[in-house]
């Protein structure tokens, strides 16, 4: 009771009163719940593969999951359902920013004595519904990757969380979220006179190290024998070994952006992407889609001409080269609080600005569906899809237009946040 | 907070139905049995007021007695016949309790500090043995405010700064007459003091891994049964052979510190100790995995509690934690003012007799030591003292102080040291 009430409270003070919540057990859409109608003008499904959006749609919600995305005029309203017109409004997944620090009390994400800490879980680091999360939701930010600095090469690993929950059992989506990899310049340590080659030398050596581990205990799986020891410096290996984690990697220019796609990916079969991917990283864009990795591109959403051999005196969206060269899976991220955690809408508004392709829902589902797939998460989150948790955002429009903003969101089924108009908190 | 004391108090009076002069012969199962004094034996009769036995049964006699034989209780409960040679002590206005037993204290070193070693961010190989003074000022300060147990730790700078010993707090004597258990448990920090700037453990995440990988040799030298010269007691305590005491506080700690000593390493008998800002926000996940708590010596917050003032063991106790108790962290708050925690944990919504609890058989029992302390019971160690009201009434002072059949502190005799 004392964590129904704790959320019923924060709820107060994000709404300011705008929420009524009396018991969980009651409420419309939460797990135990009435079943939850909403009907807006527009639905942004963004499956996969399927159905991208829908005119004058009903999203049914019951005990926390998505039940269906209708039309209207094929709904006949079951029974027990709450109601709610959401006027001209739109609902869209909530949005997923697989590369965030601010999961924790601010700071807290970097270990530099070593070189590679791949041992490390910033997992212990969460403090859930923190400020910045906060702030998060009223930009429709539902599920974030919160992940170690790069200070080092292996900063440790991250932690896929929700930003609007109390709880950090419910708060958890995968743990490990993925592992971090810087692969230049923040990790450099000039004073020694560290270049890209030792450092990616430390990279190869650990991962080779982490996965022999993991074979070890792959092997004691499948045939028994001894039981290997349990070493935490390379127990994540053996999720990353069995692909159920990726490696998300702080990586960008040219041969920094091929070195994360030849060695992770090509030479060591892992699952990587590419996080920020800026100042010429699209130039490795057809290995990229030839070995099946993704770019998530953010927080430098732009390429200037000064100095750069490859462009031609314009200014070019990242996004948008990589798109042009030929990448499929695109998303965006902010790196928050680098560029703060609620201008994720912006940073594919941003790339679309500069000539990123959003004619097909590209925007919306590098925001959705496209990151809830490449951190493999996509049974749960990133679409507007039966079965899938209910992580609902109302907006006014187009997400990927500055001028929409966010009235409502749910998680799990639960309302998180009510814009309080007039005075809205972003 | 008074009122709601003794309101129980007279409850529990009134179902136990036992009153002076009664006849029956009370339960000797429940409260143990009087005997014959032996040649040369020494036994203690104590009458008092209204007696709190922290037993199970949560038994509260009005009046009561408790007759001492040696070093140990052999009885407690409703007033009957003494035989005669017995040393008899009335005190119809007086209420006795438990001696009580504090588990987070640095006060063995008789305020040299003496209980940081910060070389090394894990010290699993250290002890705090050859730091203590026994019966050092602030010991005997606590000794005449009731706490006759503490576990004498050493400090917080690091992740792991070793073990830590339970002592009585005897007015006098030496290490082997005070010592109760040595190692008595392992000190283990996972915030705020341990960082370190320059070296590894800036973050919890470095914290939470420099620890995962001693107890990860541990284990290992466990598993092929290798006895470890520097890993010794950490192998002990992983076979929950000591107990582990665990400085934690925000809930992104306390709930790393669940995770890993309650869910992990489920064979270890770790106590979360201090909980203390947002920590309060993990109290139902300790509940569901049934760690201990040890809460101070900051028992509120305000910081992050959305403009309301919460008392952190009104929450623990809420959320149904496991054996809350309370502590000082002394010096940081004198140790002899650990009844006052208890009182604050009541001021701020716990209720009154589960921080009687958190001071006496609570801690005993998360330590696994409530077979000889934190209860008055048949077999316990005579750990007894005498207030003069409610104990957790700041206006009660301590009359008389025994450990183990021993006086130890007579304020008549002696004056009011606290």
């Amino acid at each position: 009771m004392v964590a129904a009430a704790f959320a019923t409270r924060a709820l107060a003070a994000v709404a300011a009163g705008s929420v009524v919540a009396t018991s969980a057990a009651q409420v419309a859409g939460e797990r135990g719940g009435p079943g939850l109608a909403l009907i807006a003008s527009k639905a942004l499904i963004a499956s996969w593969d399927g159905p991208q959006f829908l005119d004058d749609a009903v999203l049914l919600v019951k005990d926390g999951k998505i039940e269906r995305c209708v039309a209207r005029e094929s709904l006949e309203m079951p029974e027990g359902y709450h109601v709610v017109d959401l006027g001209g409004a739109w609902v869209m997944p909530g949005m997923i920013d697989l590369h965030s620090h601010i999961g924790g009390r601010g700071g807290d994400i970097n270990d530099m004595v070593y070189q590679t800490n791949e041992g490390l879980r910033v997992s212990s680091a969460v403090v859930p519904r923190n400020l910045d999360m906060l702030r998060c939701l009223s930009a429709g930010v539902t599920s974030v990757l919160f992940i170690p600095g790069s200070g080092t090469n292996m900063g440790g690993q991250g932690v896929l969380i929700k930003t609007g929950l109390s709880e950090f059992e419910e708060t958890r989506i995968r743990d490990p979220g993925s592992m971090k990899v810087a692969q230049g310049d923040n990790p450099t340590r000039w004073g020694y006179g560290m270049g890209r080659s030792m450092m990616n030398y430390h990279i190869r050596t650990s991962v080779r190290r982490g996965l022999a581990y993991a074979k070890r205990w792959e092997q004691f799986e499948q045939r028994g024998g001894e039981r290997p020891l349990v070493d935490p410096q390379f127990e994540t290996f053996r999720a990353l070994s069995k692909h159920e984690a990726q490696i998300s990697t702080h990586t960008q220019i040219y041969q920094l952006v091929h070195s994360t796609i030849r060695i992770l990916k090509q030479e060591f079969g892992l699952d990587v992407f590419i996080d920020h991917g800026e100042w010429g990283g699209f130039l490795a864009a057809p290995e990229a889609e030839r070995l099946g990795v993704a770019a998530i591109v953010g927080p430098r959403e732009i390429d200037t001409p000064e100095g750069r051999q490859y462009t031609d005196g314009q200014i070019l969206s990242c996004a948008g080269e990589f798109q042009a060269r030929g990448l499929s899976k695109i998303g965006f991220n902010t790196d928050a609080p680098v560029v703060p955690a609620e201008e994720l809408p912006l940073q594919a508004a941003v790339a679309t600005r500069y000539g990123f392709d959003a004619s097909s829902m590209q925007a919306v589902r590098g925001l959705t569906i496209v990151p809830a797939v490449v951190a493999g998460i996509d049974a749960r989150v990133g679409s507007l899809e039966p079965g899938k948790d209910a992580d609902v955002v109302v907006i006014t429009g187009d997400p990927a237009d500055p001028r929409s903003y966010v009235q409502r969101v749910w998680s799990n089924g639960r309302e998180v946040y009510v814009a309080k108009e007039g005075a809205r908190t972003w | 907070m008074v009122k709601r004391l003794l309101g129980l108090t007279l409850l529990a009076a009134l179902s136990s139905c036992f009153a002076t002069g009664d006849k029956s012969t009370p339960d000797a199962k429940r409260f143990g049995r009087v005997s014959e004094l032996g040649e040369g034996e020494h036994g203690l009769a104590i009458t008092c007021g209204k007696l709190f036995t922290l037993a199970d049964d949560d038994a509260v006699l009005a009046p009561g007695l408790i007759v001492v034989r040696g070093k140990s209780i052999d009885y407690a409960g409703p007033v009957i016949d003494v035989p005669a040679g017995y040393e008899l002590v009335d005190a119809p206005d007086l209420w006795a309790a438990p001696g009580m037993v504090d588990l987070h204290s640095h006060v063995q070193t008789g305020g040299w500090g003496d209980i940081n070693d910060m070389v090394l961010p894990c010290n699993p190989n250290f002890r705090t043995s050859p730091t203590i003074v026994p019966a050092n000022a602030s010991i005997r300060r606590a000794c005449a405010a009731g706490v006759t147990t503490l576990f004498g730790i050493p400090g917080s700078g690091t992740n792991n700064s070793g073990f830590g010993v339970l002592y009585k707090t005897r007015c006098s004597g030496n290490y082997e007459e005070c010592v109760l258990a040595d190692p008595g448990g392992m000190k283990v920090a996972q915030d705020y003091n341990p960082e370190r700037s320059v070296d590894l453990g800036a973050s919890r995440a470095g914290m939470a891994w420099t620890l995962e990988h001693f107890n990860s040799m541990a284990i290992a030298a466990n598993e092929q049964g290798r006895d470890e010269l520097a890993l010794r007691n950490l192998q002990r305590v992983h076979k929950g052979e000591l107990p582990v005491l665990i400085h934690t506080a925000g809930s992104d700690a306390c709930h790393t510190t669940i995770r890993m000593w309650g869910e992990v390493h489920p064979d270890t008998r770790a106590v979360l100790s201090h909980g203390c800002f947002d920590g309060y926000r993990v109290a139902p996940y300790a509940a569901r995995v049934g760690i201990p708590v040890n809460l101070g010596p900051r028992t509120f917050d305000w910081f992050q509690s959305e403009g309301e003032w919460v008392g952190t063991p009104e929450r623990y106790e809420a959320a149904g934690a496991n054996l809350v108790s309370v502590n000082t962290d002394a010096p940081v708050m004198p140790q002899e003012e650990l009844f006052l925690q208890g009182a604050m944990g009541a001021r701020y919504g716990a209720s009154s007799y589960l921080m009687l609890k958190a001071c006496t058989v609570h801690p005993a029992k998360s330590f696994g030591i409530d077979d000889k302390v934190g209860s008055l019971q048949p077999g316990r160690h005579a750990d007894v003292v005498l207030w003069r009201g409610d104990p957790l009434d700041p206006r009660s002072f301590v009359e008389k102080v025994w450990i183990e059949g021993t006086l130890q502190y007579d304020r008549a005799a002696e004056g009011q040291r606290f």
